[in-house]
């Protein structure tokens, strides 16, 4: 007999509902009330989040195995909601200033949402797939939303049509998968795995189909291809939700598939991830240079710090697994600062996202450029600001592991990035306003929203044990003894 | 056995066959009609498997549904496929190359293919569940209990996309005159009509 | 070679020969169809409908199906040929092939599949596609207006087809027609089946393309829709086709609700009569519902034929599968 305890989905079940209700309250009271809506999505995620809290700390596995509840999902759920309600108030106002405020966007947040904390406490590769699934859905419509933007309308094809085609590659990994060992069931997976002292070939084919269609998720270089173009095409608020809670959400499905199931087969993943890695490292910084918008430029960071990430798992220790952990808390958080900011980009009622149009902004918005321009170096690791320790975690961890290509990469990587993120900053501080300034005006909700970035990326080194601490306990789940 | 035999190789031929023709076919609509000879000869295989409930419901909502609504954009669409095809035969060396990589690896892992020792075992672990003498009870006991939740799961992605296809197509037109079967029910007789009497020889104004 | 003669060879012969009938019996009982159809509508239209040829006119459906085998089957120009020809062809195979599973009286079945009514269901959806193919081949604008009215008319109708059929298996607990006829019904049961009855009866209309959903048809707004450009044997298996559609419907209904070949209202003394006359006076008596709908009923706007069918009948199609299965876990009579 199965038990059907459903206390470690109860946030997943009540999001889902949150979803429905409200989609049916939008439905009844039309586009006026979506801000109204919007505020109550937000209340969903914080409910989502106290439910959280009440979860038991030990590792619970119910639904005969399709879900694992231990402090990692919890740690990364954190993370999404947190993504997912910022990702919402951000775009209330904007939203309304480009007429597109319709009630449908934060219950598809809502949805994606939901999605992605299912993926991250999944435990077959039946409901990994459902995950995905309902997140990838939603974002593709919302990256889509605004319909009658050709270039909206272009993004959203091109992440759908890639977003399929990448969804088919990890199905036919799991089924190939399915084909070796018998089983969808993680568990069993990882028995069936271990009893070889070299994985055969048919699990390795499955492993790199599987590892394909998820670095697709994560834009790992070299299959990083849309990013830049979804990022750029998308509403500016969808590009913010996108860069936030889907890629928390696919690193914490890989670091559970890996460090998993497939966990005896390390050996072999590890040299993939190096690759992946390695590759979107390099392709972040040096990509980044050429970029003249500034969502483009946040796309290739983006892929940089997903390479950053991947040298955590590379590492396949506890201390890398942790410092992912922390590594994306960080990246998150700078995330959605620097989202706050884009935001604040318009001109004329109009909203721009050239760099150029932050020339100057020192002058005509100081507050606004100081706090880029904190945002932008901790972006790029200097110290004493948040971003340098999250760095500094995973290439401690790579060099316990013995990874010192990867590390020297890394720090290497940094430099040049470092370049694109100064850049910005120079453009801020040191050129003259060439266009008409700004737009002035920040709503109270994402003026809240970046005081509370900049209060974590500066004071991270007031408490930088406790945090960490955190996250060490987070990843500690992934490796039972 | 015999006939078994032939029925398979009969419907696999045709489905391989309409496959084929899919992506050869100049028509597009001759296109989708044999993605729906492919489709049946699908289902029919599934028949011979003894999966008679799974090879239904291919033909009621593949064949039944999906593929009339897939026929009727592109009955509606008419698209200029020599137009497209033009450009797209630079990239039939790439694709070759692909697909030729793809088929090596696919050759080298049927040749080194060897599962799992306790695959069998752990093949039939949901099994152990099951109950009831036709493959549809069987079917519904797993989905309603080892596999309910990433059935609920597939409900609420079926909401998504519901909503998304609303959000990106539906718009609401002005001056649409659209029908209230409510208000017309509700009508009565003496706030529409009234009757005057007209006087001989004046008509009535 | 002998060995596969007994294994295979007697059982085929056997097969083929209840083949015959089944398709024989349906072929006649649709020719006279057609003359009940002209002679119900004539009385109720106060005319006397064929009488010149034989008896009461009795021999009219076969003087009708001589015409149309000795005219000319034009094939327009424009067309496509291979499509124009296998869309009647499609339509007319697949009204008969449905007839394998109705049970016409207890064991009388050609093939006694454990998902009768999913097979059913599965032909009958695929119908559309005799009526697509004739509409697109054709490449007249009337014949593809009558295409994409009937492509959507039929699946929207489906939808609320399939979930009252969900509604009787709940009741009955299998797909397989003998079983779902032999179920034990209780009076509340019929009492809770009977709004579906009344929806289903609506549905099978719409899915025949009858009056007064015959839309796709349409001779004074679209001349006879999909079919305007066939003439002669081609447009004679589209004919044949409906009215074999239109019995396979009433049969289905007849098994779905009426109890099939068992004596109406239970009554153990009318049992004496042969169940397959009971299945036929069934099937007849919905029959003669669809000849009263299209005597009587004017024709559905489109509009309101999409509104029916999504607004009114699926919301409550669905509503009605809670509603049954909350009744039958409320009262233990799960099957």
């Amino acid at each position: 007999m199965i038990s059907f305890n459903l206390i470690p989905l109860l946030p997943e079940i009540y999001l889902s509902l949150a979803a429905m209700g409200l989609l049916l309250l939008g439905v009844f009271r039309g586009n006026e009330s979506s801000s109204v809506i919007s505020w109550a999505c937000v209340m969903a995620a914080g409910i989502a989040a106290l439910l959280l809290l009440w979860m038991p700390p030990e590792r619970m596995i119910v639904l005969d195995g399709m879900i694992t509840m231990d402090r990692f999902s919890v740690f990364m759920k954190y993370l999404v909601l947190a993504g997912v309600a910022a990702a919402i108030i951000l775009s209330i106002e904007y939203m309304e200033r480009e007429k597109a405020a319709r009630f449908e966007y934060p219950v598809l947040v809502l949805l994606a949402g939901a999605g992605m904390m299912i993926m991250l406490s999944a435990s077959n590769l039946l409901a990994v797939y459902m995950g995905l699934e309902l997140q990838s859905l939603s974002l593709y419509v919302l990256t889509a939303f605004r319909r009658d933007s050709v270039h909206a309308a272009e993004a959203g094809l091109k992440y759908f049509i890639l977003g399929a085609l990448s969804s088919g590659m990890l199905l036919f990994g799991i089924s190939l998968i399915y084909g070796f060992t018998g089983s969808i069931d993680f568990g069993l997976i990882h028995s069936s795995l271990s009893k070889f002292a070299e994985i055969p070939a048919g699990a390795i084919v499955g492993l790199v189909f599987i590892l394909a269609g998820t670095a697709f998720k994560i834009s790992a270089a070299p299959f990083h291809m849309w990013t830049p173009d979804v990022y750029q095409g998308a509403p500016t608020a969808v590009t913010a939700l996108l860069a936030m809670a889907p890629k928390v959400a696919a690193i914490g499905l890989l670091m559970r598939l890996l460090l998993g199931p497939f966990e005896p087969a390390a050996f072999q993943w590890q040299q993939i991830i190096w690759f992946l890695s390695a590759a979107s490292m390099i392709t972040g910084a040096f990509a980044a240079m050429m970029q003249s918008d500034i969502k483009r430029l946040m796309a290739y960071s983006s892929i940089g710090h997903m390479g950053y990430a991947l040298i955590g798992l590379a590492a396949f220790s506890q201390a890398g697994a942790g410092a992912v952990c922390l590594y994306m808390l960080i990246y998150v958080i700078m995330g959605a600062g620097a989202f706050a900011v884009i935001l604040c980009l318009r001109r004329d009622g109009r909203s721009c996202q050239r760099i150029e149009d932050l020339s100057g902004l020192s002058r005509t918005h100081p507050l606004l450029a100081y706090a880029m321009a904190i945002l932008m170096f901790s972006m790029a690791g200097i110290p004493p600001l948040a971003g340098f320790f999250g760095k500094l975690a995973i290439f401690q961890s790579a060099m316990t592991a013995g990874l010192y290509g990867l590390a020297i990469l890394g720090v290497l990587t940094s430099v040049v990035a470092a370049y694109y993120y100064l850049r910005i900053v120079k453009v801020m501080f040191f050129e003259e306003p060439t266009v008409a300034s700004l737009d002035r005006g920040m709503p109270l909700a994402r003026g809240l929203i970046l005081i509370l970035c900049l209060v974590f990326v500066t004071g991270f080194i007031l408490a930088p044990s406790s945090i960490m601490a955190t996250a060490q306990n987070a990843a500690a789940a992934l490796f039972p003894e | 056995m015999i006939v078994q035999a032939l029925a398979f190789y009969l419907f696999a031929g045709v489905l391989l066959a309409s496959a084929l023709m899919v992506i050869t076919a100049r028509n597009p609509v001759h296109s989708v009609l044999f993605l729906i000879l492919s489709f049946f000869s699908a289902a029919a295989l599934f028949v011979l498997l003894g999966a008679e409930f799974v090879g239904l419901i291919l033909v009621i909502v593949y064949v039944g549904a999906v593929a009339v609504l897939f026929l009727f954009v592109v009955m509606m669409l008419d698209i200029d496929f020599a137009h497209l095809r033009k450009g797209a035969m630079q990239y039939v060396p790439v694709g070759i190359a692909v697909a030729a990589v793809l088929l090596g690896e696919l050759g080298m892992l049927y040749l080194s293919w060897n599962a799992a020792p306790d695959a069998l075992l752990n093949r039939g672990a949901p099994g152990a569940l099951l109950a009831g003498p036709t493959n549809t009870e069987r079917l519904g006991q797993l989905l309603y209990t080892h596999y309910a939740f990433p059935f609920q799961v597939a409900g609420l992605i079926l909401l998504a996309a519901m909503i998304g296809a609303i959000v990106l197509t539906h718009r609401t037109r002005p001056g649409v005159r659209r029908q209230s079967v409510a208000t017309q029910h509700a009508r009565q007789a003496r706030d529409v009509l009234e009757i005057r009497k007209v006087e001989t020889g004046k008509g009535a104004v | 070679m002998m060995d596969l003669w007994q294994s295979y060879g007697i059982w085929t012969a056997w097969t083929f020969l209840y083949i015959g009938l089944i398709v024989g019996g349906v072929l006649i009982s649709v020719a006279y169809l057609t003359y009940a159809e002209r002679k119900v509508m004539g009385a109720m239209q106060r005319r006397q409908g064929p009488m010149t040829v034989g008896p009461f006119g009795l021999l009219q459906p076969i003087a009708d199906g001589l015409k149309l085998f000795s005219k000319e089957t034009i094939i327009p120009t424009q067309s496509s040929r291979v499509v124009f020809l296998l869309a009647p062809m499609l339509l007319f195979a697949l009204s008969l092939v449905a007839w394998a599973v109705i049970p016409f009286d207890k064991g009388w079945v050609l093939a006694n599949i454990n998902v009768g009514i999913l097979y059913l269901f599965a032909v009958s959806s695929m119908g559309v596609y005799g009526v697509i193919m004739a509409g697109w081949a054709s490449n007249s604008r009337y014949a593809f207006l009558g295409a994409l009215r009937s492509a959507s008319q039929m699946v929207s109708y489906e939808v609320s087809m399939g979930l009252i059929i969900v509604c009787v298996l709940l009741c009955a607990g299998s797909l397989n027609l003998q079983e779902i006829v032999l179920a034990p019904r209780p009076l509340w049961m019929q009492a809770l089946l009977f709004p579906m009855f009344v929806v289903f009866l609506i549905s099978i209309l719409a899915e025949t393309n009858r009056a007064p959903f015959d839309l796709p048809e349409g001779e004074s707004e679209i001349t006879g829709g999909f079919m305007v450009e066939y003439s002669a044997m081609a447009f004679a298996l589209f004919f044949l086709g409906e009215y074999a559609n239109m019995i396979l419907m009433s049969a289905i209904t007849t098994i779905l609700f009426l109890g099939g070949w068992l004596p109406p209202f239970g009554i153990l003394a009318l049992a004496a009569v042969p169940g397959i006359v009971w299945f036929g006076l069934k099937t007849a008596l919905i029959l003669f519902v669809f000849l009263w709908a299209r005597a009587t009923l004017p024709r559905f706007r489109y509009d309101q034929l999409m509104r029916l069918g999504w607004k009114v009948f699926l919301p409550f199609t669905l509503l009605w599968v809670i509603v049954v299965s909350g009744t039958l876990l409320a009262l233990g009579a799960l099957p």
